[in-house]
């Protein structure tokens, strides 16, 4: 057969990715990141951040940035360190016992880890939605409205009022919950609770929006509610979002960052990610070729 | 068919009858669990209501009292000291000798007072005093309270005749027998027993000084116990760093609810008593000593239901920007109320049962008066079902079992409090 | 056994699907180089037998386009590939049609073929047609072998060669049209060599676009409508 043939030919084929790259953690470690991590005055910017766990260490050495309004999506491998990393972005990681992390991590120039800094405003200024849906057991209305409270944003109920039906107005989510605020937000569906949960964080007004897999807990139809309001409010809003759906990735993102074993990889444009990516480990990554 | 040929749902429709008679013997040992439990259960009630029921009854007997001034020696019915002091149970001695106009003997005579009890002459007092004017010199039929012996007889007299006559002697059996026959001696609801305090007198002794006494004891602990132990229980679990020494604090509280009673008893007796020379046998002491043993029951039920609140909640209040305490107060305590206040019902449960430690702290004294308030002098109600249990008058033992009965009914209303609090405050996330 | 690893997923399915694309590719790519070989012996040896049997076959060649559009349409809807995956599939589709319009231009030659076989011999450019021919044939024959091992140097030489092809093949132009000025009575017959000269000629562009392909295909550069010498820098630069 021909194309039998063809394959005896002889001449060494030149080999675009050797496998014993993806099995040697050394290369991985020693690996800098490839492609456009930085870009033009930067909304945040973060330069050699290191995490740790007690004794170990789940972020190595991550630089990039994240430019305003743009929607900025991190993959990779289970346990490779996105979701710490995101969660390094506000601070979440405070609350993890024995978590400490080292470099710069800057919002609009402002160091975020600065003993000074109070974690409180920094959270009004970036929020964060979560993987599961979590709207606290109150009313709809209370759910959007305690954020602004609690802050005390707003003095008076008319005010309040408002500030929630233009946040749920933005989740998409005021058409079918208007007649019902003062239902427990748990009664929603899964998709409907996270969007009320998004509602809740954008009723703050943050500056960045971080989003831990939003959709993973959510059926196709919801996550695709979920994917165009990220479009939507990508307008305003500067967006990280962490995703094990690579085609997620690919819909929602203008840039796509990728991490392996708590290395960043690489950062470039998502078209570029998706059809050329510049390292061997993102190739293998998204093409399903880790065995 | 060879073995070879079987298939593979032969065998497993071969062991299929043997599968299912495991399962029926599993579920019959489970079965029988519960009928065991179910069964000592009756036992206990029914031992208990059939010796208590008779306490809820108590025997009057009706005699016709006539108030002679001269017998009362009362010339004044205005004076209240003359009213006070009158002599009561001379009229009443004179009324039983008129019914029994055959008895001489001075002998006799004291056998014939005894029927009616001694409390008698102060109901006959509270009576009379409402209207001395009318009743001065009139002869009235009036129902007194009769001697605990007396009650014992009545009570355990068969159509039969039979009776345990205990220490009623042949005449005292006789002048009964009459004023049964005479219709004068009935069984009425017993309000003594819910209205007056201790007494060495069966038929005057009630458990509403034992039942006030548990009440503030309880009222206290459940003061004291309650914030002290939410407090800790957030301190521990959101606020504490996990460490060398949390995790001692941890095995020590679970150790504390372990220890035996009677050493926070001697505790309370060392410390509260002995140091700060506290008076004793107050609900006070005993209700800070009862703190001490139901808290650690109460830091763990609030520790769990606190950790049960899911880490979402917390994540989602942090992530909007609420501080750490707006989200325990917020979110965290909301939500673990249900159960930290399922804890407390259970320890305040716990806490009404104890006698233990409150042996060691006096609250075993003899106590006639009712208190008023958590530093009068009190017994509790398991306290005093331990006194009565030791009284030798046969009378007690009805009175043991009826307070073993409002002890029970307390703790069921309390535990009934609990599942209704716990459905109520319930929320779903 | 290539250096895109298409054997390497984690789903076993995967790699089959993609291995399938690739050997039904080769395969067909191996029918049009035969196609166009048999076309251009039709011509020289006037083998009339041999010219309709190429347009016979010409049926298969279209069959397989429509087999191999229809599994890598199958491939993107299941698997959704992303990356070299992904270029992959969007290769086979691009080269399919490519080799698809060959196997037409292998047609049209087999037609003159027989048209000379009706007119009778040209009295010219036969030499200038085996020529071209066996240039156009190593040329779709190296394409062939940079797909098969996914060979960037190959697919650049195949671009260098096209230029050569064009070369010869604007000579033989020049020359045919002047002997067609020197003798007006054979026009018609010298334009049926014409005619196959130029489905050798437009065979050759259809080579370098799949040359291009394969440059897409193993460097993720799109290398359309770019000058050879600039293919090269891009390469040096990737």
């Amino acid at each position: 057969m021909e194309a039998t043939v063809r394959e005896t030919v002889e001449q060494k084929p030149e080999r675009l990715l050797d496998r014993q790259v993806i099995d040697d953690q050394e290369a991985v470690t020693a690996a800098a990141t490839v492609g456009k991590p930085f870009v033009e005055a930067p909304k945040m910017a973060m330069r050699n951040v290191n995490v740790f766990y007690g004794e170990k260490q789940a972020i190595f050495d991550v630089s990039m940035d994240i430019g305003s309004n743009e929607v900025v999506s991190m993959i990779g491998p289970s346990g490779c360190g996105k979701s710490t990393f995101l969660r390094a972005l506000n601070r979440m990681n405070d609350t993890i016992e024995g978590c400490w992390i080292e470099g710069s991590l800057q919002l609009e120039g402002q160091d975020i880890y600065d003993p000074k800094l109070d974690v409180v405003p920094l959270r009004a200024r970036v929020g964060m939605v979560f993987q599961k849906p979590n709207p606290f057991p109150k009313s709809i209305y209370d759910n959007v409205a305690y954020g602004p409270r609690i802050h005390g944003l707003v003095d008076r109920r008319a005010d309040l009022d408002e500030v929630v039906e233009t946040s749920l107005q933005r989740a998409g989510l005021w058409n079918e919950v208007k007649d019902r605020l003062a239902q427990p937000g748990t009664g929603l569906s899964g998709g409907q609770q996270q969007r009320l949960c998004i509602a809740r964080t954008i009723a703050v007004s943050p500056e960045v929006i971080l989003m831990d897999e939003p959709c993973s807990a959510l059926d196709p139809i919801a996550t695709a509610k979920i994917e165009e309001l990220i479009a939507e409010l990508s307008e305003n809003f500067t967006i990280a979002i962490v995703t094990h759906s690579m085609q997620q990735a690919a819909r929602v993102s203008s840039r796509t960052a990728y991490f392996h074993l708590g290395k960043l990889i690489e950062v470039n444009d998502t078209e570029k990610v998706f059809t050329n990516p510049e390292h061997e480990l993102t190739e293998a990554y998204i093409t399903g070729r880790f065995g | 068919m060879n073995k070879n040929t079987q298939r593979t749902i032969d065998l497993v429709n071969r062991n299929l009858a043997k599968r299912y008679r495991a399962e029926k013997r599993f579920r019959f040992y489970g079965l029988l669990s519960i009928s065991f439990g179910l069964l000592c259960l009756v036992l206990l009630f029914t031992d208990i209501i059939g010796k208590g029921h008779s306490a809820f009854l108590q025997t009057y007997v009706a005699l016709d009292v006539h108030f002679d001034a001269d017998v009362l020696g009362i010339d004044n019915i205005d004076d209240e000291t003359q009213l006070t002091v009158a002599n009561y149970d001379g009229v009443i001695r004179k009324a039983l000798l008129e019914r029994f106009s055959d008895v001489r003997s001075r002998r006799d005579k004291r056998q014939l007072y005894a029927l009616v009890s001694n409390g008698a002459g102060f109901d006959l007092q509270d009576v009379f005093r409402e209207r001395p004017e009318q009743w001065l010199g009139k002869t009235e039929t009036l129902w007194l309270l009769a001697d605990d012996d007396v009650d014992t007889y009545v009570k355990s007299r068969t159509a039969s005749g039979e009776a345990f006559t205990g220490r009623l002697s042949e005449n005292q059996q006789r002048w009964v027998e009459a004023l049964i026959a005479d219709e004068r001696i009935e069984k009425r609801f017993n309000t003594i027993f819910f209205t007056s305090g201790d007494s060495r007198e069966p038929e005057l002794a009630g458990i509403r000084g034992a039942i006030m006494g548990s009440l503030f004891t309880l009222m206290v602990t459940l003061v004291l116990s309650f914030p002290i132990g939410v407090a800790a229980a957030v301190y521990l679990e959101e606020y504490a760093p996990k460490n060398k020494w949390t995790d001692l604090i941890e095995v020590n509280i679970n150790n504390l609810a372990a220890v035996p009673s009677i050493i926070f008893g001697l505790l309370g007796l060392a410390i509260f008593i002995n140091f700060f020379e506290m008076p004793r046998s107050i609900p006070l002491v005993g209700g800070i000593v009862l703190t001490l043993m139901t808290l650690p029951t109460i830091i763990i039920s609030s520790r769990a239901s606190i950790k049960a609140v899911p880490p979402s909640i917390r994540e989602a209040a942090l992530g909007i920007g609420a501080s750490k305490m707006q989200m325990i107060l917020h979110h965290v305590l909301p939500l673990a109320m249900p159960g930290m206040l399922t804890g407390a019902i259970i320890g305040m449960a716990q806490a009404l049962g104890e006698t233990a430690p409150l042996l060691m702290i006096g609250m075993v004294a003899f106590i006639v008066d009712i208190p008023g308030g958590a530093t009068d002098p009190a017994t509790v109600l398991p306290v005093q079902i331990f006194l009565w249990s030791d009284s030798p008058e046969r009378a007690f033992v009805e009175r043991t079992s009826a307070a073993i009965m409002v002890l029970l009914a307390f703790l069921i209303v309390m535990n009934t409090l609990a599942v209704w609090l716990r459905k109520r405050l319930e929320r779903r996330w | 056994m290539d250096n895109l690893h298409l054997d390497q997923h984690i789903s076993q399915q995967f790699n089959t699907d993609l291995e399938e694309l690739k050997t039904q590719l080769l395969e067909m790519g191996g029918v049009v180089e035969q196609q166009i070989i048999d076309a251009v012996k039709a011509i020289e040896n006037a083998d009339g037998s041999l010219a309709e049997k190429v347009l016979i076959t010409e049926d298969e060649i279209d069959k397989r386009e429509v087999q191999l559009d229809e599994q890598a349409t199958m491939v993107l809807a299941r698997r959704q590939p992303a990356a070299s995956d992904l270029r992959m599939v969007m290769a086979v589709i691009k080269v399919t049609r490519d080799l698809e319009r060959m196997g037409d231009e292998a047609q049209k030659i087999a037609k003159m073929a027989i048209a000379l076989n009706e007119d009778g011999e040209a009295p010219r450019g036969y030499v200038e047609l085996r020529h071209l021919g066996t240039s156009v044939q190593k040329m779709v024959n190296a394409t062939l072998d940079a797909f098969a091992r996914f060979d960037v140097n190959t697919a650049v030489q195949v671009a260098h060669d096209d230029r050569n092809v064009d070369r010869e093949y604007k000579t033989a132009m020049r020359e045919l049209v002047t002997y067609m000025m020197e003798d007006p009575r054979s026009i018609s017959r010298v334009m049926n060599i014409m005619w196959a000269l130029r489905s050798l000629e437009r065979i050759g562009d259809h080579a370098r676009n799949i040359a291009e392909h394969i440059i897409y295909l193993v460097k993720g550069l799109d290398v359309r409508h770019t000058p050879v010498k600039e293919i090269e820098r891009q390469i040096q630069d990737a």
